[in-house]
């Protein structure tokens, strides 16, 4: 039974809708078909455990799935962690780091230009989620980060 | 003067280099795949008579290197070149490097291609042949404090040599403009090895409008319809429709018009494409030429029947146009969507990773041109563009309905792309009206969050998998998917649990 999860999608609680029957068109690559009273819609699932990724409608959705037990653990790990620390400022994208705009040190207002990224030759601004103080910075011009890469952490 | 091309050098990758490979196979024609060590696994090496490797991954060290690429013609006794677009399409250096080696380049001659590929001669060029310009300067912005020549706020910043939406910048108000200049400047050399960057009014609200150009090397021209491509983000073209709902035909008859002269300035033969910005008053302005295939061609061929490529090849042997290329008249309606590796969600930013579900459309009307399979990395050296989808209708709203059921049976897994965004354009009812111009993504895409059924279903979907998807392929019986297909294993699954 689906039941046996709790899915949850950008932080929500998500009910799954079980009238739904599904089809496997192509396993090992994740395509399915999803059918019910409204018609049916493709889509694509690759994951395991409790990360999932679901792209319907052209749209990638990042779906956690947990049992009973998988919660319990991983509500005990957020209350050891404590309270929420510097903010990591990360690459969105993959590229080659063109400029690097903020000092350690020195505060920045929200909005702010942190880091130019080069990707696919377009220039792009990496801009302070919030005001802060510049704790440290992880990249140099000429660096090539991956996306996700920590780029400098906000105090 | 008869050239006969036997073997063709594609100097590219991706979708445009398995397009050009597909017309040299009906034409009998060896095609000869070119990759970097990135690509050696790629479709337009599979799909290729032969493949040669030309370097490392990055473009400056493969792609973009003309010695590499004359040497790969060399060695795989190709006796021509076609440049596809982007990467060398448009450097005259590249061009008259062909020739020089006694290979036919398809494509315009080089001094052509010299003479447009410069924007602000182009814009003379343009100017003095009677067709008019966007206003602004014809020579370099000097720095901040240069002369604008009265231009005004909101202007938009270019690169001399540029094209394909780099270098540019929009400038709101003059204490934007120093800023604005150094990004465009820096931008400029990253991608072009020129900094040089000047200042064009600001035409807003308009459309990006551009006529396709077919030439033989003894004067005769086709302009084979318009394409309208204002759906764009970063300056940049998502989706190309022909005709253009918003050109009458009055309008049509001006920018063929425009499109001839600037054609007529020049010596010019092969394909190429004029753009123009269609104001709000339906008052056109020339852009630039591209003197190469565009990426958004197939449209055009899918409303004329007419294969370009193939048209490029046969003018490049000396071939004529005959009149019912000249004379051909475009049939019913077709859009091209492009299908980038890019997430709507998060502007548009370039994705990078592996493509895992890979279902593309088919059936009446419909033609995809792809560079990719499953199970194929988009890597962030190259262009994300992953496939092409066109439709071909009777009328603008057959073709949108044809969009939108391609839109429905097409599903690509492992990477975000921006289908999402074309889902929701095709029910947009500006879009559907024709009424839209370049501000269409910032005006009226707002990234909605999922709806609670999209939720709903994609927790039924994982969960599902979560039960049967590992397990079922790991107790897949021997010998593979013989005597059970995966929908029977689904279906037993389903019954077990």
């Amino acid at each position: 039974m689906s039941g046996r999860y709790r899915a949850r999608i950008d932080g929500r609680d998500i009910e799954p809708a079980d009238g739904w029957q599904v089809r496997i068109l192509d396993l090992p690559h994740g395509l399915i078909s999803l059918g019910g009273d409204a018609g049916s819609i493709l889509a694509a699932v690759e994951g395991s455990g409790e990360e999932w990724w679901v792209t319907l409608r052209g749209r990638r959705l990042r779906v956690e799935l947990r049992t009973w037990r998988e919660r319990v653990l991983a509500e005990a790990n957020v209350a050891a962690q404590g309270a929420a620390g510097p903010l990591e400022v990360r690459a969105t994208l993959p590229g080659l780091i063109v400029a690097v705009q903020a000092e350690p040190g020195s505060d920045v207002v929200e909005g702010a230009p942190l880091v130019t990224i080069e990707a696919m030759k377009m220039q792009n601004e990496v801009r302070a989620p919030r005001a802060g103080r510049v704790l440290e910075v992880m990249v140099a011009a000429g660096a090539t980060v991956a996306a996700g890469a920590i780029l400098l952490r906000l105090e | 003067m008869t050239r006969l091309i036997r073997r063709l050098l594609i100097a590219n990758r991706g979708e445009i280099a398995v397009r050009i490979a597909r017309t040299c196979r009906e034409m009998g024609i060896d095609s000869v795949a070119v990759y970097s060590d990135a690509d050696a696994d790629s479709l337009h090496v599979a799909f290729a008579d032969r493949a040669e490797r030309i370097g490392r991954p990055p473009a400056a060290e493969s792609y973009l290197d003309i010695g590499a690429v004359l040497a790969a013609a060399a060695r795989s006794g190709a006796d021509a070149i076609h440049p596809g677009y982007g990467f060398l399409s448009e450097n005259a250096e590249f061009a008259a490097a062909v020739e020089a080696a006694g290979l036919t380049f398809v494509g315009p001659p080089p001094a052509t291609i010299a003479a447009l590929g410069d924007k602000l001669a182009a814009r003379r060029a343009a100017r003095a042949a009677g067709v008019p310009i966007v206003p602004g300067l014809t020579v370099p912005l000097d720095g901040p404090q240069g002369d604008l020549d009265g231009i005004g706020f909101p202007l938009m910043l270019k690169a001399a040599a540029g094209g394909g939406g780099r270098g540019m910048r929009r400038v709101n108000t003059a204490g934007e403009l120093a800023g604005a200049l150094a990004a465009a400047r820096r931008e400029a050399v990253a991608a072009f090895g020129v900094s040089a960057v000047y200042a064009e009014r600001l035409i807003a609200p308009a459309r990006h409008v551009e006529v396709q150009l077919l030439g033989d090397r003894r004067g005769s021209l086709a302009c084979l319809g318009e394409r309208d491509c204002s759906v764009q983000r970063r300056n940049q073209k998502l989706v190309e429709e022909t005709p253009s709902p918003a050109v009458t035909p009055d309008i049509r008859a001006a920018l063929f018009e425009s499109a001839r002269r600037v054609a007529g300035a020049v010596a010019f033969w092969s394909a190429a494409t004029v753009e123009f910005l269609l104001d709000a008053d339906g008052r056109h302005h020339f852009l630039e030429m591209n003197t190469r295939l565009q990426v958004e061609h197939g449209v055009t061929e899918l409303v004329t029947g007419l294969d370009l490529v193939a048209w490029q090849l046969r003018v490049a042997m000396g071939e004529r146009l005959p009149r019912g290329v000249v004379d051909a008249e475009p049939n019913g309606h077709a859009i091209e969507v492009r299908l980038y590796a890019e997430d709507p969600w998060n502007d548009f930013a370039p994705v990078a990773g592996r493509v895992k579900a890979w279902r593309m459309a088919g059936g009446p009307g419909v033609r995809v041109d792809a560079g990719v399979s499953a199970d194929t990395d988009v890597r962030p050296d190259y262009d994300p563009l992953l496939a092409k989808l066109m439709v071909h209708a009777g009328d603008r709203a057959g073709a949108i309905a044809r969009l939108r059921r391609v839109l429905d049976e097409t599903v690509v897994g492992g990477v975000q792309t921006d289908a999402g965004f074309f889902r929701w354009l095709v029910d947009e009812p500006g879009f559907a009206a024709g009424d839209y111009d370049t501000n269409l993504i910032a005006e009226r895409w707002s990234a909605p969050p999922p709806s609670t059924q999209e939720m709903a279903l994609a927790a039924r979907a994982a969960s599902y998998l979560r039960d049967v998807g590992p397990a079922a392929s790991a107790r897949r019986p021997p010998g593979g998917a013989s005597g059970q297909s995966a929908w029977g294993i689904a279906a037993r699954r389903g019954a077990l649990r």
